[in-house]
């Protein structure tokens, strides 16, 4: 009687499994119809309204509007870039820095299809003890070397007359997660160059103060959606579409935040576990381009050449290009109108502001 | 007690030697009142051995006999002083023990040579450190006296039936009854009167074990320290002493002790002994010892087979 | 030698011939090094400037920087005519070895009184009493999470890097030889005392001699786990070092310099765990096993 029972119930067992195995099978089927590209993101305040994106539905919205799906995905920043290069994902947030020395140095053809914003205050050098950039060489200075960081410390040495200096910085290399830490407890080091929230963090501390940040460079330091020109020129079209509905799913997301809509601010907030304050204040210092329009301009304007020619030399001169790289021309950038900066066999990394003009006319 | 007491008088009558009872003047070695407890789970405690005194003459050859677990070791562990006694005492040499020191000489049944060392740094390792300590040997002395030492080192170890050729090996190229003399050999070094050896025998083959009984014999007639030997071989016992002490306890509940259960004078003469020799007589005094040993109990299986035990190890 | 079947490989009486046994040991290393070409070549007809997997002038370039050019923040500029030895210098392999090395042979230095600590505890029953238990409870601790209270005692500079591999290291390493030193039998203590050693006599001239051999083979055990904690220092804050190089060119993916390193590094290990071996061998010749 137990015997016939057991064996019913594992029967009941197994025909239970056969029909979640065919049920996944099918679902699986379903979605293979349907093309699939995965966003990487990495927290930041101009990156994390991507996660209120996805969590409120206007991307689902949007996706299903061209007819594909969408994942996104967190990630720490320097594995998104990774995976990115590695092409385990599509479409990636990163710095007009990071775009050009490493998925374009690497041949990795990329295109910025999203110009999102700009800081105007986020990246900040902070001294202790009254510092001045001429009394910069010879301290140890704190940093993240190789990003953004060391851009802004050379930008700040360059524009306060001290050019001839930069050889004489002494630079040590900071995990971001440690970097806080290993500042505010050694008094012995004077200077530190980071981000924030991190620099909110050691400005609470009202024994140093910043001498330098980015709102000194504007537009220098951008915040872009990139994605791999292969996937955006599928011979089927599902590339274009892809970029159409990131990018109108982005603007009404924007939109959503610049009008301090609360849930807009509250879920971007949580994305990177700070709070609505806090986020906020780092808001005040990322200069968003809240409409398709103040992006799109940007990204056909002049400026954005010379800009992007200062941070193509920066690279180039600290060998972010790698060791096959004989000249910053050796990757070249082409921009909306047509025109190239380096090579024009080389054109690795490609400005494209039609999904932008596209949302401003309204035709997404 | 009563018993052991009168156990030397009748034996040494039925050997044919008489001989008196040691006079506490000359001791060498004196255990007064000695007890050891060890505590056991739930407050109970077994008690090893069982208020046991004991005057060692200078120059005796004692050998301290008792089945496996009798407490003959415990007994010898706490002459050495590397065993406190829960209550009683130990005096070699006139002064009580308290620690392991240079008094007595140690030879275990194993691990009893240093193996990072060879034969020859063995054997002068005794003199060495007890004249020059861990930083004395930088003192400029030492390398003449080293000198000395080695020279008698080497005549030692020739003394002992090694070869000079064997000075430079390390105790693992060495069969396990060189080691043994190697062993004594570093005791000996130490001039020391009292040596105490902890069945160092009973790891050997027959013939090698034969052969050491011979080699402590000569080395005992030579110079007569005080010898304790523990061992459970009842004829090596009687090759070997002067007097034999057996311990044993007579029941085997945890409170109950070993007690001294027979105390008596052999003959010690240069020959020690045997069956070869004494032939039944031998025989006798295994079966008359055996019986104490196992506590006068009449345990049929027990002494079948120490009887056999007995017969096959005799020399 | 009778045929080859399949079930000799199963069989563990089975004698293979010397030369295929060494042709086998060689197998796994040929497949590697030819998974990794596979996966280059494929990746380099995608894209000819792929990093991921450099090819073998790639390779070859990021080994030459390495071994001859002077690390970018150097001020080191070699003249025209300088020697490949004069190069090879002030390259940044030598520096990054230099630096990384004095941290792991002061950390090294730094296990000797962690050692002595352990011949204490494992011998004196009061040093036992008072280090045993708390060794213990630090051994569990992990190391790395302590990294900021490192920071504010020690700074960010070189001793917080050395505090985190000793601190990574010791309470292990003191553990193992606390150990070593209650297995060595109680009869050569004994012996000792009765030789008229003293107590630093039966700790440092018995105990100690007879466990060396064994703390030096703990310590080839050990190595690993102190590059490794080197390395997770010199990536969190650093201004030089093999790690603090992977770190750098990690950014940018510099994998053409970084596989060097790597074997680089892998190697450096190995001919210190060789050449402990052999010390070991030499010194100790009365050791077995």
């Amino acid at each position: 009687m137990r015997d016939t029972q057991a064996s019913k119930s594992r029967s009941l067992l197994y025909a239970a499994a056969a029909f979640l195995l065919l049920a996944t099978c099918v679902s699986s089927q379903a979605k293979a119809d349907v093309p699939t590209f995965t966003v990487g993101w990495s927290v930041y305040a101009g990156w994390n309204p991507y996660f209120y994106m996805q969590k409120s539905g206007i991307l689902k919205k949007w996706a299903d509007k061209y007819g594909i799906a969408i994942k996104v995905q967190r990630f720490d920043y320097a594995a998104s870039l990774d995976a990115f290069v590695a092409k385990n994902i599509d479409a990636c947030t990163m710095t007009n820095m990071e775009a050009f020395d490493l998925p374009a140095a690497a041949g990795v053809d990329s295109t910025a299809i999203i110009v999102g914003d700009y800081s105007n205050g986020n990246d900040a050098i902070i001294v202790r003890n009254g510092l001045t950039f001429d009394k910069l060489p010879g301290q140890k200075i704190m940093l993240v070397q190789k990003t953004v960081s060391e851009y802004l410390l050379e930008r700040g040495m360059v524009l306060n007359g001290q050019q001839a200096n930069l050889s004489k910085l002494k630079l040590i290399n900071t995990s971001d997660s440690d970097i806080v830490a290993a500042f505010m407890n050694n008094k012995s080091n004077p200077v530190v160059v980071t981000w924030k929230p991190l620099v909110s963090q050691i400005l609470a501390d009202k024994s140093v103060h910043s001498i330098f940040d980015s709102s000194k460079i504007p537009g220098e330091i951008l915040d872009l959606l990139v994605v791999r020109t292969e996937v955006l020129n599928r011979p089927d079209g599902s590339g274009q579409k892809f970029a159409k509905a990131v990018s109108g799913a982005w603007y009404e997301t924007v939109a959503q935040l610049a009008a301090g809509q609360a849930n807009a601010i509250k879920y971007s907030a949580g994305a990177s576990g700070d709070s609505v304050e806090s986020y906020k204040e780092q808001l005040k210092t990322t200069s968003l381009f809240a409409t398709p329009k103040s992006a799109a301009d940007f990204t056909t304007s002049p400026t954005i050449k010379q800009k992007m020619d200062l941070v193509r030399q920066f690279c180039f001169a600290h060998g972010l290009l790698g060791q096959g790289i004989k000249s910053a021309d050796d990757v070249a950038i082409i921009y909306p109108d047509g025109s190239i900066q380096g090579k024009k066999d080389r054109v690795r990394l490609r400005f494209n502001a039609t999904y932008m003009q596209a949302a401003q006319q309204g035709k997404l | 007690m009563v018993s052991g007491v009168s156990a030397p008088v009748k034996v040494a009558n039925e050997t044919g030697t008489v001989v008196a009872m040691p006079s506490p003047a000359a001791t060498s070695i004196h255990v007064d009142g000695v007890s050891m407890c060890y505590p056991l789970a739930k407050k109970k405690q077994r008690t090893v051995l069982e208020n046991i005194s004991l005057e060692i003459e200078d120059g005796e050859f004692v050998v301290l006999l008792g089945e496996t677990g009798c407490g003959k070791s415990t007994l010898l562990r706490m002459i050495l002083g590397q065993e406190r006694p829960t209550s009683g005492k130990v005096y070699v040499s006139g002064k009580a023990v308290e620690r392991v020191d240079a008094r007595s000489g140690y030879v275990p049944q194993k691990y009893s040579l240093f193996p990072d060392r060879t034969v020859l740094d063995n054997l002068t390792m005794g003199p060495e450190t007890s004249k020059y300590h861990i930083l004395g040997r930088l003192m400029p002395g030492f390398r003449s006296f080293r000198k000395q030492v080695r020279k008698e080192a080497m005549r030692q170890l020739e003394h002992m039936g090694l070869r000079p050729t064997d000075a430079g090996k390390y105790p693992h190229q060495l069969s396990g009854g060189m080691q043994q003399r190697v062993a004594i050999a570093q005791a000996l070094m130490m001039k020391n009167r009292v040596l105490l050896m902890d069945e160092a025998f009973s790891a050997l083959d027959p013939a090698t074990r034969a052969s050491l009984q011979r080699l402590l014999k000569t080395v005992w007639n030579e110079s007569k320290p005080t010898i304790v030997f523990v061992t459970h071989n009842t004829a090596e016992a009687l090759y070997l002493g002067t007097r034999l002490i057996v311990l044993a306890r007579s029941s085997h509940e945890d409170h109950c002790g070993s007690k001294v259960a027979l105390d008596m004078k052999l003959p010690g003469n240069e020959a020690g002994m045997s069956l070869k020799k004494n032939g039944q007589e031998f025989l006798d005094l295994v079966d008359y010892v055996e019986r104490f040993s196992r506590g006068n109990r009449h345990d049929d299986q027990a002494l079948d087979e120490s009887a056999v035990d007995g017969e096959e190890e005799a020399v | 030698m009778a045929a080859f079947s399949p079930f000799d490989i199963v069989d563990i009486q089975a004698r293979p011939n010397r030369l295929v046994a060494q042709a086998l040991s060689c197998l796994l290393f040929l497949i590697c090094i030819g998974l990794y070409m596979q996966t280059s070549i494929n990746r380099h007809k995608e894209n000819p400037e792929d990093r991921v997997t450099p090819n073998a002038t790639q390779l070859a370039n990021g080994i030459h920087a390495s071994v001859f050019e002077p690390a970018e923040e150097d001020d080191y500029i070699p003249a025209d005519d300088a020697s490949k030895w004069e190069r090879f210098k002030h390259s940044m392999i030598v520096k990054d070895t230099v630096s990384s090395g004095r941290r792991f042979l002061i950390s090294l230095a730094l296990l000797i009184p962690a050692v002595v600590l352990a011949l204490h505890i494992g011998l004196f029953p009061w040093f036992g009493a008072g280090f045993l238990r708390f060794v213990l409870f630090f051994d569990k601790i992990v190391a790395l999470s302590l990294l900021p209270i490192l920071f504010i005692v020690f700074g960010i500079d070189e001793w917080s890097k050395i505090a985190l591999i000793v601190i990574g290291v010791a309470p292990t390493m003191i553990l193992d030889v606390t150990q070593m030193v209650k297995a060595v039998p109680q009869e050569q203590i004994v012996k000792a005392f009765t030789l008229d050693a003293n107590n630093f006599d039966v700790a440092y001239r018995v105990v100690f001699r007879q466990v060396l051999p064994q703390v030096i083979n703990s310590l080839r055990l050990n190595l690993k786990p102190m590059m490794l904690f080197l390395f997770a220092g010199e990536m969190i804050a650093a201004s030089d070092g093999l790690a603090y190089r992977i770190a750098i060119m990690r950014r940018h993916m510099g994998m053409d310099v970084i596989l060097p390193y790597v074997l680089w590094v892998a190697f450096l290990l190995f001919a210190i765990d060789l050449s402990l071996r052999l010390l070991n061998r030499r010194m100790h010749p009365w050791f077995q096993a």
